[in-house]
């Protein structure tokens, strides 16, 4: 059931960002599903996190009609480094959250490169720039999410905390 | 009061790593399995072949030696016979193309007897774009037709100023089209001034590679290209785009960029040829060819 869950919610980011994507020209540079990805890593479980990575970034290369595995491998990688790094150092601080998406975004679209190299498929000239362009864009995205679920967050345990 | 923001329970290191490296290896094995190289062979099967080489080269390498001159003895009586039999379709071959070339300047001159233009009717289904990936990653949209509309695999797709793509996926009430400018798709053309047959390429960028061309041909900036037939997909005589870059390149061909007529970044609805109207191109076609507006297209070409 958890893990049907997993894949829903995967399934979701994407329509999402396919939708608004054809709407507004910049959401095609949102990366809906890496903050999914950046919110299991950090608020729920590092190892969940691995398989909505894996989830999600496969049904992508569905959707872009890529074979099915480099944005598995890409997100996969992104989930295991976003974990990695909240396990280790304080991430509450907002400027840290950020430098973290964007670097998770900047080694999953890196890892995807290289896949296409070793797998010999051309690509874009434009692909390494519209992937900095789109980690920036996701990271203050997912920043500005993260400190909106914080607030809220906090704003519940007070709540539960007075009498 | 300071609120502690809860964030997942700490795990251990190892047991991340035991889920990483086998999600990680089956992305790559899904891949492998998938991708072929530019010779067509699967990844994982060179890769696999890769592994196996060192193996089956020591143990060929023991046997080599003494089987020699018996194996070089059979493979030159072979190759003298296979290289008489080569040198015979050869001269079959050389004999077919001066008839093929005589029937095509035949074709040619009835050509120019007939008065008919160069479009062929056929029947169209009329889609919207309904999804569309961001250009720089895939180069495939979404179309509102599916199988249930008549629309059928590898189905040419047009917008009102040229070729946008094939189907490559159908579903019942959607498609997939797969644009030109996608690395993966490529289109039999010719050049409309010097009726010069070529391979357009996607490349990924918005512009095309237009490939085996030779050097000594004159391509020009604004010749225009359009669709050759030759490729099984794409009737003859649609128009793709207009060369906008041809200089000579260090091996035998042309270089040639190719700027596609349609706007692919801002197509909202599309034409999708019906297969079963669409015939692959044979020397009888100049007297099949149906004036414009007759037939029995429902749509329009």
């Amino acid at each position: 059931m958890k893990y049907l869950f997993l894949a829903i919610s995967s399934f979701l980011a994407i329509i999402a960002q396919m939708i608004a994507g054809s709407n507004f020209f910049l959401f095609n540079f949102l990366d809906l599903s890496l903050i999914l990805i950046a919110y299991w890593a950090v608020y729920r479980s590092r190892i969940q996190a691995l398989f909505v990575g894996s989830i999600t970034g496969l049904l992508l290369d569905a959707v872009l009609g890529w074979p099915l595995g480099y944005n598995g491998f890409g997100k996969t990688l992104a989930a295991f480094v976003i974990g990695l790094v909240a396990r280790r150092f304080n991430i509450s601080e907002v400027w840290m959250r950020f430098a973290l998406i964007v670097s998770a975004s900047c080694l999953s679209s890196l890892s995807i490169y290289v896949l296409f190299g070793l797998m010999q498929r051309s690509y874009s000239n434009i692909f390494l720039g519209a992937s900095l362009m789109q980690a920036l864009i996701t990271g203050a995205a997912g920043t500005i999410l993260f400190a909106a679920l914080d607030s809220y967050i906090s704003a519940q345990a007070h709540k539960a905390n007075q009498p | 009061v300071s609120i502690e923001i809860e964030l997942a329970p700490k795990i251990k290191e190892g047991r991340a790593l035991a889920v990483l490296v086998p999600l990680l290896l089956l992305n790559l094995t899904l891949l492998s399995v998938q991708v072929r190289d530019p010779a067509g062979t699967l990844l994982f099967r060179k890769w696999v072949l890769l592994a196996e080489a060192p193996i089956f080269n020591a143990a060929s390498s023991a046997s080599k030696t003494t089987l020699n001159l018996w194996r070089d003895y059979i493979w030159l009586h072979g190759a003298r016979e296979e290289n008489r039999r080569l040198q015979e379709s050869l001269r079959q071959l050389a004999g077919q193309a001066t008839e093929l070339k005589q029937l095509q300047q035949e074709n040619l001159r009835l050509r120019s007897l007939v008065t008919l233009g160069e479009t062929i009717p056929y029947t169209t289904t009329g889609a919207h774009v309904v999804g569309r990936t961001p250009n720089y990653m895939a180069n495939v949209l979404y179309v509102d037709r599916g199988s249930a509309d008549g629309v059928g695999l590898d189905a040419p797709v047009l917008s009102g100023s040229g070729v946008i793509g094939r189907v490559v996926l159908v579903w019942r009430h959607n498609a997939q089209v797969q644009l030109i400018t996608n690395p993966d798709a490529s289109i039999g053309v010719l050049l409309d001034r010097t009726r010069t047959p070529g391979v357009l390429k996607g490349t990924g960028d918005p512009s095309l590679d237009l490939g085996y061309i030779s050097s000594s041909e004159q391509v020009e900036v604004g010749d225009v290209v359009m669709s050759s037939g030759l490729d099984g997909i794409f009737p003859k005589g649609l128009m793709v785009g207009k060369v906008v870059e041809s200089r000579k390149g260090s091996s035998i061909f042309r270089i040639i960029r190719v700027e596609p007529f349609a706007d692919l970044m801002h197509i909202e609805e599309v034409s999708i040829l019906r297969r079963e109207t669409i015939r692959p191109p044979s020397s009888e076609d100049s007297f099949e060819l149906k004036p414009k507006g007759s037939g029995n297209n429902d749509g329009s070409q």
